[in-house]
């Protein structure tokens, strides 16, 4: 087993599928990941299993790369029901959770907004750039910056989950070119696609970052760095102003206003 | 039973031996004079940018490694919510610490009976005062020196 344990979760999965389809039973989705050259030891232990379900996981992934082996069944107590984990974020980390909300509530709106664009007569470029706008100034600047600035120095930021994090930054933003380019043309199928496309890669990042990567960095975290992690945020954000988010909070509800009632009507 | 739980009487005297060593001396790792919150000042040098443990009386006793796990690296206050005197002053001194001593951040540990609790309540006035905000940890002992929760609130 110790040697698979330092192998590169998409190698393993490529030569013993089964393996993907186990973790995805245990919510770990390494299948869709985009660069999966994590080891099987940090991706079994960033998710932060309970002993008894990450020993069964273990055993059911090594019998299915080896079947004939004769694998030792771990043995459960099935009279301890292990409590179901609820997820405490440290204050620091807790105000990039709650951004996420107001970002995701942008995402729900994408398809609408999407089909908005190809119906109508002519591109509402101004509404296209103003989306535009609070994806690059809220969701990259004020919040993904915070991230990549911060919180992300204080782990290694060689580890492939981080690598990862900052690919998908980097995607999105490649996406939101592609946005501006289609509204700059008038072309309204690469707008709707590319929009899409941003809708897709930031569902998948926000919950890798709620589930899985916000709780792994602060279970690392010490309180020193807790205080000093929550200062710098702070620091960060009156740099910009309290203005900012207020103004961008409106420019959701406003746009909550125009388009969920265009559902409604 | 009746009264107060936190005074009732119990008696673990029974305890079988439990996995730990008792080999090898443990410094202290109090780093200040004084401890207790009606004698310290928020304007000791001790105090200032560090993280401080504010730590109800009796913590201290039922934990097995109180220096090494929770007073390691930290500044400390310590109070009893419930016998002390004058506790609106523990109030005004948690928001001189947050504001003007500018605390990093702030543990507020207590035991399990209920009122230790009041404990974590001073803490909490005390920095809805502050006009600095700084994380606050809630650390909960159990009578057997047990830590039943340790969380950020
Ligand atoms: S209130 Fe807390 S510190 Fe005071 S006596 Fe009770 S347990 Fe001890
Ligand atoms: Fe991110
Ligand atoms: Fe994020």
């Amino acid at each position: 087993m110790e040697n698979v344990l330092n192998k590169e979760i998409k190698k393993i999965i490529d030569s013993c599928p089964e393996v993907g389809r186990i973790l995805d039973e245990y919510g770990i989705g390494c299948v869709p990941c985009s660069v999966g050259s994590c080891l099987l030891k940090d991706v079994v232990g960033i998710h932060n299993l309970d002993p008894e379900k990450e020993a069964t996981l273990m055993y059911r992934i090594e019998k299915a790369i080896y079947p004939d082996r004769n694998v030792a069944k771990p043995v459960i107590d099935a009279t301890k029901k292990a409590a179901p984990k609820k997820i405490t974020y440290s204050p620091p980390v807790k105000k990039l959770v709650d951004e996420h909300v107001l970002i995701k509530r942008l995402l729900a709106l994408i398809p609408t907004i999407a089909d908005y664009i190809e119906t109508s007569m002519k591109v509402d470029k101004d509404l296209v750039l103003r989306c535009v706008d609070f994806i690059r100034t809220y969701a990259d600047k004020y919040h993904h910056m915070k991230e990549e600035d911060i919180l992300f120095k204080y782990v290694d930021e060689k580890a492939e989950i981080i690598q990862v994090m900052y690919k998908d930054h980097d995607t999105g933003r490649g996406y939101i070119r592609q946005v501006v380019e289609g509204a700059e043309k008038g072309n309204k199928a690469q707008i709707k696609q590319n929009m899409l496309a941003y809708r897709e890669l930031l569902t998948q990042h926000i919950k890798k970052e709620d589930e899985i990567l916000y709780p792994w960095i602060d279970r690392q975290l010490s309180t020193t760095q807790v205080g000093e992690m929550f200062r710098r945020c702070n620091e960060a954000d009156a740099s910009v102003g309290e203005e900012l988010p207020k103004k961008y909070e409106k420019f959701i509800a406003d746009l909550e206003e125009k388009f969920l009632q265009e559902v409604v009507k | 039973m009746s009264g107060c739980p936190g005074s009732r009487t119990m008696d673990f005297s029974e305890k079988t031996a439990q996995e730990g060593s008792e080999t090898g001396k443990r410094p202290s790792q109090l780093r200040q004079w004084p401890i207790q919150m009606h004698l310290v000042s928020p304007q000791a040098p001790y105090f200032q940018g560090k993280d401080i443990l504010l730590a109800a009386d009796c913590t201290a006793f039922a934990l097995g490694d109180f220096h090494k796990d929770y007073l390691k690296g930290k500044s400390i206050g310590i109070a009893c919510p419930k016998l002390d005197s004058d506790q609106e002053v523990y109030t005004e001194k948690i928001k001189a610490l947050i504001d003007d001593a500018k605390i990093n951040t702030l543990t507020v540990m207590i035991m399990q009976v209920p009122c230790c609790f009041g404990l974590a309540q001073i803490a909490k006035e005390g920095a809805e005062k502050a006009s600095r905000k700084i994380p606050i940890k809630q650390v909960v002992v159990g009578l057997e020196g047990n830590i039943l929760s340790e969380e950020w609130i």
